[in-house]
């Protein structure tokens, strides 16, 4: 049930956000399931292919490039897959409006916050809250704590 | 996003949270191009960070100088602990073992009392608990940290601690097993002071606890009850919806793994919700209430929707499910018939205006993206609403009309839905997607480009096949592998060729096209190692099926023939035909036989050659002549760099030496027996269909339910006790590949254990009734509902209940509550539900819901109804009526109550008639010689308490009026003033009707003797003086 991790890399392969909320006891290391995920996603024909992918017993890929910059979620095997679209495309609308016209830049430089962006987003596997308003709000406060 | 951006253009809020330090270091990698450059400079950032670390806490560093005396201050260790964060993440996570030096700093910066150095502690953490390493290494202190920071007085610290675990606890079980932890986290979710922010963050955090550690609520039964109700009482939140979306994720994780019943009640108000949010707040009228922020690209909210639909999902189980369970299921699951129909109705109305909205046409892509998730996802769970056949047919058609959509998402998504679709509804399914658009998928094979298609399209082929157009898939299937251009994935090339094998053996009714299919896919060579079971289950089909002998080994003889044989069909010749050379001899003979195998050996594996030498010593077996051939093959082997290959030959060699020295092949012939045949009655290659099994929403796979394919025409009985390796001279290797393949091990799914559970207390009352406590008070209702038709079930400050028992037909009663709000506030979340004490198949009585309450609220002073229905089917005992569970919350307080409801077997008396003393008498007596002591029940000097009265007469009056309330007949004589003679009918549904008759005899000291006569065996007679005693007991 849930996502069980999501990853954020550039064309090149470079990670810029990864977060795990659950493994397989048997799993790979994570950076081999990181670069496993990489090559199968960035082979991908972005016009010809879905943003959907089996990737294992236990894991479904859904995914979307945005600009130079890939977001997956690692969902649930039984999970259904099209909300999930709806989830990362909210967290780039907040990134964006966080960041005002996020690029790769700015997650470089303030990965940290990008991470708080997450954080306020998703939790335990789900979604928090979907009210970008709220969100910002959130944010913009705890932006600004010492 | 454009990359090239300029660092200085980046419109990064100014605040006092940026960190200069980490933003030149990160410049300054972006500057270097080379990453043997940036690899020195992290390496040398890495050596200065050790440094101030070690200085820090007081070690001399490597060359013996102390770096200054200062302390390290949280900004510095802030802003180190950063780097390294960014240098793991940005390694990929190789870089661990060069940053784990810090993990004790990044403990002392959770422990700040600054907020973002905190944060960025817990940040860091939660990226680096994914390592074992790391968890082992400071979990205690971080554990400690974190209970401390929960219960802070500090929102924000304890938005961080409830932040963490909501992540870690996944990672590890070591959070999920603290007790304390768990309880602090428990402690927000409950606690009514709780901001709603941090209600949320708890409630995700508390989920993400109870996955690794599902003892949390599994263990201790009243906790579970308490806690679960407390989770209950987070969807009252209906202004936003906000901690709805939180707490449906931890019901229904609740509902699958831990226990659905706690939550069928929920249904009518999730279909309210579901049927306001698609239906209500879609429709612009002006009474929509539905938040609007909550609409997401001009739809309405897709998560809201989804969280919901997937939670009833896991409620409801569907006629067609039963039907493929045996028509067992879990008892806490809902099934679809006993959903009340104005939410039935509501849920079909949102299933009807989700395919509205799909097909409104929209320029947004974001918009068609929540267009397609609502579509879908109702759509998927419309199979759950007990669909008429033509509501299939529609879907089906519909479904397929999206298979030529422009968008490939749809396609897949359309596909994924068949699939399901099938799974759920069956052969009205099918055979309406068969019909006509076979064509269509084919198509879809041949064209798509994309593996995940694909996957889908054979996964739905898979479910459509059966034995009127296996012949046609499979060809197609077959030429797809063969020639198709896009097939690149090896995965999906295995998958096919499994399933293939799968379906001709399954449908098959010719069996030279069995023969000649499964050589075909054993020759593609398209397989992986894990295919060996495919060659293998051939040969055990042949070896089990005498009629395949002849057929096989012509086939595999012309494949042999040819170039580029695969190892497979190597393998399968060189058992089958060593088995049954004989079969083939009037198309080759066994020393052209011998010739083709020492031919094929020099291109083979070594376990092939090893099977091949067995090979020909079992064709020396039945042709000797070529013995000259065989031991100078085996003579060269002799030689072998393979141990393996080389015993063989050496043992072979030396049988042949026995068998010319003793001028007679016994102990040839006794080693070489033919292969008895296999016991395996179940397809090993099952075991392969992984994930197509589990990638529907349906706990049981797809195989197994399909009854059209009981048996194939192989299949026979087979003895037992055939081990083939005491028969065969194979040595380890050799043996083992020919073990027959295990059958696979049962589905442990859910269903199937909970399964085993039902039937083993079958005849028990249900723990969940045992396990309710009754509401203290409960038996003053409960007397009054035996005697009467209408009154007080139940009175507190809070709330009165009032009932009302309304007589449907002879065994049936209609039950209805009222609820009245007795305060000057609201009464919300107010829930029932009706436990039975048995809930098997053959129950005693039913209770089903006929109408649920009206509101989940009742303002102060109004009140809410709710009506149900008893069907009484069998006698049974009052001490087992029904049990009602309200829930509500009022003032911030929870409560519960538990009313046992006096239902039992005097509800449905009937009188007969005014009898006579003289009747009664003659019928006491031809019972008595009908039945003698059977039926009878005798209980004496049973104190009664409410017989109050201070001398007789009053005792008899108040007797006599309670047993006439119940609907006793009660005979006028006067010869005997401190005895009743009662007479009446029980009805019930399955086992009939019976006549009783009862003598109540009033002692002087106040206490009653009572003796009961029945027309049948069995404990009606007690069930019917128990009713009596109770509604007698104050």
């Amino acid at each position: 049930m849930g996502i069980r991790f999501i990853l954020c890399f550039n064309k090149q392969g470079v990670v810029r956000l990864v977060r795990w909320f659950a493994t397989d006891d048997s799993s790979t290391e994570p950076q081999e399931e990181i670069s496993q995920i990489y090559r199968l996603i960035s082979s991908r024909d972005h016009k010809h292919q879905c943003n959907f992918f089996e990737l294992s017993e236990t894991t479904k890929l859904v995914y979307k490039r945005y600009a130079g910059l890939y977001f997956v979620m690692g969902i649930d095997i039984t999970d259904e897959e099209p909300i999930y679209l709806s989830h990362i495309h909210l967290f780039v609308e907040v990134l964006d409006a966080f960041f005002g016209n996020v690029c790769e830049l700015d997650i470089v430089f303030n990965f940290y916050k990008a991470y708080m962006v997450m954080d306020e987003m998703f939790l335990g596997g789900e979604i928090q809250e979907v009210s970008k308003d709220v969100l910002l709000e959130r944010l913009s406060t705890t932006d600004r704590l010492e | 996003m454009d990359r090239r951006k300029p660092f200085i253009d980046s419109t990064v809020s100014n605040t006092g949270s940026n960190i200069k330090g980490l933003q030149l270091f990160i410049a300054d990698l972006r500057s270097s191009q080379q990453s043997e450059d940036q690899h020195k400079r992290i390496q040398s950032e890495i050596v200065k960070i050790k440094q101030h670390f070690n200085a820090s806490t007081g070690k001399s560093s490597s060359n013996g100088r102390i770096l200054g005396t200062d302390k390290l201050d949280g900004y510095q260790r802030k802003k180190y602990i950063a780097k390294l964060a960014y240098i793991y993440i940005t390694s990929n996570t190789t870089m661990l073992n060069d940053i784990i030096f810090g993990l004790n700093e990044v403990v002392e910066l959770i422990k700040s009392n600054v907020f973002s150095e905190k944060f960025m502690g817990y940040m860091t953490l939660e990226v680096l608990y994914r390592h074992p390493i790391v968890v082992n290494k400071i979990n205690d202190k971080v554990i400690a940290q974190l209970i401390q920071d929960i219960g802070s007085t500090s929102d924000d610290f304890t938005e961080l601690g409830l932040n963490f675990v909501g992540v870690a606890s996944g990672l590890t079980k070591q959070l999920s097993s603290n007790p304390d932890l768990v309880s602090e986290v428990f402690q927000i979710l409950r606690s009514p002071t709780s901001s709603l922010y941090l209600k949320k963050k708890s409630t995700l955090a508390f989920l993400s606890l109870l996955k690794t550690n599902n003892s949390i609520l599994s263990e201790d039964i009243q906790r579970r009850r308490l806690w679960i109700q407390r989770i209950l009482s987070l969807l009252d939140d209906t202004d936003n919806y906000r901690l709805t979306l939180t707490t449906l994720p931890l019901v229904e994780y609740i509902a699958k793994n831990i226990d659905p019943s706690y939550f069928t009640r929920l249904i009518p108000q999730l279909s309210e919700i579901l049927y306001k949010c698609v239906v209500v707040s879609n429709s612009g009228l002006r009474n929509n209430d539905f938040p609007e922020e909550y609409r997401f690209a001009n739809m309405p909210n897709p998560w809201l929707i989804t969280k919901i639909v997937s939670l009833l999902h896991s409620l409801i189980i569907s006629p067609s499910e039963i039907e493929r369970n045996n028509g067992l299921f879990d008892s806490g699951l809902i099934h679809t018939d006993n959903i009340d129909s104005e939410s039935l109705g509501k849920l079909r109305m949102c299933v009807m205006e989700a395919i509205n909205l799909g097909t409104r046409r929209t320029a947004d892509p974001m918009e068609k993206v929540v267009q397609n998730t609502i579509l879908f996802s109702l759509i998927n769970f419309a199979s759950k609403l007990d669909p008429s056949h033509e509501a299939i047919v529609n879907s089906a058609t519909a479904l397929c009309n999206l298979l030529t959509s422009n968008d490939i998402n749809v396609r897949y998504l359309a596909l994924d839905a068949l699939i399901r679709l099938c799974s759920f509804s069956g052969k009205t399914a099918y055979d309406s997607i068969r019909g006509k658009n076979l064509d269509l998928i084919f198509h879809i094979l041949n064209s798509e480009k994309d593996s995940s298609i694909i996957r889908k399209v054979v996964d739905l082929l898979y479910t459509l096949t059966d034995s009127d157009n296996v012949k046609i898939v499979i060809d197609q299937l077959l030429h797809y592998l063969t020639t198709s251009k896009h097939l690149t994935d090896p995965h999906i090339k295995s998958d096919i060729a499994v399933k293939i094998a799968i379906l001709t053996e399954k449908f098959s009714v010719d069996p030279s096209w069995y023969v000649i299919v499964s050589l075909k896919i054993l020759s593609l060579a398209v397989m992986s190692a894990k295919d060996e079971e495919i060659w293998r289950r051939l040969c055990q089909i042949v070896v089990n099926n005498p009629q395949l002998h002849e057929i096989t080994c012509t086939n595999l003889v012309e494949h042999l023939r040819g170039n580029n044989i695969s190892e497979y069909v190597v393998k399968a010749s060189a058992f089958l035909l060593g088995e049954y050379a004989e079969s083939v001899q009037n198309v080759i003979s066994i020393s052209e036989l011998f010739n083709l195998f020492a031919e094929k050996y020099f291109m083979v594996p070594n376990s092939t050659k090893a099977m091949i030498l067995s090979t020909m010593i079992k064709l020396y077996k039945f042709d000797p002549n070529i013995g000259s051939m065989v031991i100078r093959f085996f003579q060269l082997e002799l030689n072998s760099l393979d141990i393996e290959l080389q015993t063989r030959s050496y043992e072979y060699l030396k049988l042949i030496q026995i068998s010319k020295m003793t001028e007679n092949s016994h102990l040839l012939d006794a080693l070489l027996q033919p292969m008895p045949p296999f016991n395996t009655k179940s397809n090993p290659l099952l075991n392969r269909l992984g994930s197509l099994s589990t990638g529907s929403t349906s706990s049981s796979a797809l195989v197994p339910s399909r009854s059209r394919s009981s048996s194939t025409f192989f299949e026979k009985p087979m003895p037992d006790n055939t081990d083939i390796n005491n028969t065969t001279v194979m040595t380890s290797q050799d043996s083992e590949s020919h073990e027959a393949p295990r059958p696979p091990p049962a589905r442990k799914t859910r269903s199937s254990s909970l399964l085993i559970d039902t039937l083993a207390k079958s005849s028990t009352v249900d723990d969940k009734y045992l396990q309710l406590k009754l509401t203290g008070n409960w038996k003053e209702g409960f007397t009054r509902m035996i005697q009467f038709r209408q009154g007080v079930l139940h009175q507190s400050p809070l709330l009165r209940i009032l009932y009302r028992i309304s007589i449907l037909d002879a065994t049936r009663l209609e039950v209805s509550l009222t609820y009245i709000n007795q305060t000057e506030w609201e009464i919300s979340s107010l829930t029932s539900e009706l436990v039975a004490s048995h809930t098997d198949n053959n129950p005693e009585y039913i209770v089903q819901s006929s109408q649920v309450v009206d509101s989940s609220r009742i303002a102060a002073h109004q009140r809410v109804q709710e009506k149900f229905e008893v069907t009484i089917r069998k006698p049974f005992s009052i001490v087992e009526a029904p049990i009602i569970n309200v829930c509500y919350t009022c003032g911030g307080s929870v409560n519960t109550l538990n009313l046992k409801l006096g239902v039992g077997m005097t509800s449905t008396l009937a009188s007969n008639g005014l009898v006579s003393l003289a009747q009664f008498v003659t019928r006491w007596k031809t019972l008595s010689d009908a039945l003698g002591k059977e039926g009878e029940y005798q209980a004496n000097n049973v104190f009664l308490s409410a017989l109050t009265g201070e001398n007789m007469g009053e005792h008899m009056s108040k007797l006599t009026t309670t047993v006439k309330r119940m609907g006793f007949d009660v005979v006028e004589q006067a010869n005997l003033p401190q005895t009743l003679f009662l007479a009446g009918i029980i009805h019930t549904r399955s086992d009939g009707n019976f006549g009783c008759l009862l003598k109540l005899t009033c002692l002087e000291s106040g206490k009653v003797n009572f003796t009961c006569k029945t027309t049948t065996g069995g404990s009606l007679a007690q069930n019917i003086v128990e009713c009596i005693q109770f509604a007698l007991v104050k």
